[in-house]
């Protein structure tokens, strides 16, 4: 089986604590606002146990299977990479039009503050250059993530994954699955929060309208050409009346 | 045989203009149409973008080739416009944006049937509307080379207000108004959509069609043989003996 990277996430060891927030902030240099990487809460449950209990979800960009952000994309400057199945940017390909971010279920997408293009969760590429694994996994207190090739048992996250098969969840909308790469072990806690994968109102015009209409006018206008070049093949007298060869050639 | 009388048509800075034009627009149609790549729009297929991007060493130095020479191009035509304004520019708008309806509407109906049909075909199809098997007389541009102009100038206009948007999106949008950008992408696509149908016809009108080719050798020697322009430019050429 291909690569695929992905992590696979005990919501129940997570305290909340933000490590994982700060610790990829700094490893990305991601600037003012943006975040790569989030906690959510879910409802604390009041009845559960003695002390109640609440389950917090850390997640960040899930290098999906079938990425609505990659179809959003007009260029191509965003892709899934055959390599490990991680859903990069191409910073110079990206101009910035913001369609991806708007496709994606999981607001994983932000418009870097600095660079003002397109910016997202990689796996932490530049830690991973150098042998090290992203920086919200290795900061993790409580060890609530593991990351890997899922599709291999020898690394945490595929070690995991084959131990848990029918028990790993994805979080996903109910009426757009994409096929996340982050899965959950045991309750993950806030399910209902990814929105529906949507394709951007240009992106559709262009795909549905824009484009068909494009190619009808220059097919029609090939075919009107050809009609021409055909006609000037086979006419190949073809001169216009002789009473215009005079001034007064306009009345008869 | 004795060489037929030549007459003036285009200057050298009209014959430069043209040819740098035609060289841009070709570069910039054929390096746009590769920096699209989606499956869902690829309008050459898939491989055409990874041909061309191969040869450039990737998309991100092809989205460069594309904005320098649409740069480039650009200023070049703005210092033409200025110094060209009153001796080139100035009449050239004139003359292609003013259109006669009766004359150029029958021009326009005539001579797409004479050249799909012939002349023969073409007197019978429009005896119905009341017109003879004759061309009405044109001006220095005829009906359709006016036609051309004007939906080409309008959408260079078009490319390069969206292009502007997409290459300086960064400097002066915010994240909110980043749907100007996503629009910019696809009216640019229509716009070049609509150019290239034009220009189909522009190229296959001068470079291939056999009548206007008198036309297309004097954008490269400047003259055109008096016999053309008489036949093909009526209203100009009787201009040129009133002088």
């Amino acid at each position: 089986m291909a690569k695929q990277l992905g992590m696979v996430v005990d919501a129940g060891l997570c305290i909340d604590c933000k490590g994982c927030m700060a610790a990829c902030k700094v490893a990305n240099e991601v600037p003012g606002d943006n975040w790569r990487n989030w906690i959510k809460s879910g409802d604390a449950d009041w009845q559960a146990k003695k002390r109640g209990r609440m389950v917090f979800q850390p997640g960040n960009c899930m290098q999906c299977d079938k990425p609505s952000c990659v179809s959003a994309c007009p260029t191509g400057a965003t892709y899934k990479s055959k390599a490990d199945g991680v859903v990069v940017i191409d910073r110079g390909l990206c101009i910035g039009c913001g369609q991806c971010i708007k496709a994606c279920p999981y607001g994983a997408r932000f418009r870097n503050e600095k660079l003002k293009v397109a910016d997202k969760c990689d796996f932490c590429s530049s830690r991973r250059a150098v042998g090290l694994e992203p920086a919200c996994v290795s900061t993790c207190p409580t060890k609530a993530r593991a990351f890997g090739d899922l599709n291999d048992p020898a690394s945490p996250a595929g070690k995991l994954m084959a131990q848990n098969k029918d028990k790993a969840t994805q979080v996903v909308n109910a009426h757009s699955n994409t096929d996340p790469n982050i899965y959950y072990l045991g309750d993950a806690g806030l399910k209902s929060w990814p929105v529906k994968a949507q394709m951007p109102g240009a992106f559709e015009f262009w795909k549905n309208l824009a484009d068909p209409a494009v190619k009808v006018v220059v097919g029609l206008t090939g075919l009107g050409v050809l009609a021409m070049l055909g006609k000037q093949l086979m006419l190949k007298n073809d001169a216009p009346p002789p009473e215009e060869h005079g001034e007064e050639g306009h009345h008869e | 045989m004795s060489s037929p009388k030549m007459i003036p048509r285009h200057t050298k800075a009209g014959i430069f203009i043209h040819w740098f034009n035609a060289a841009c627009w070709f570069f910039l149609l054929f390096s746009g149409l590769a920096l699209i790549q989606n499956p869902e729009l690829n309008p050459l297929g898939a491989w055409y973008p990874g041909a061309v991007r191969a040869v450039f060493g990737g998309g991100a130095n092809l989205l460069v080739a594309h904005w320098v020479v649409a740069l480039l191009w650009l200023a070049v035509w703005v210092v033409y416009l200025f110094w060209g304004m009153n001796r080139f520019v100035a009449p050239f708008l004139h003359s292609t944006f003013t259109l006669e309806p009766n004359r150029d509407i029958q021009w326009m109906i005539k001579k797409n049937l004479q050249m799909t049909l012939g002349y023969k075909m073409m007197a019978k199809l429009v005896k119905p509307l009341g017109y003879d098997g004759h061309l009405p007389p044109q001006e220095y541009y005829n009906a359709g080379q006016k036609l051309a102009a004007q939906g080409i100038i309008m959408g260079a206009l078009v490319l390069i207000g969206t292009g502007f948007i997409m290459l300086f999106s960064k400097y002066f949008l915010t994240a909110a108004d980043t749907w100007l950008v996503q629009w910019s992408i696809t009216v640019h696509f229509i716009a070049a959509g609509v150019t290239t149908a034009l220009l189909i016809l522009h190229i296959y009108m001068a470079a291939i069609s056999k009548e206007e080719r008198p036309a297309f050798i004097s954008m490269f020697t400047g003259t055109v043989p008096a016999e053309y322009a008489k036949h093909h430019h009526q209203l100009w050429y009787e201009e040129l003996e009133e002088k």
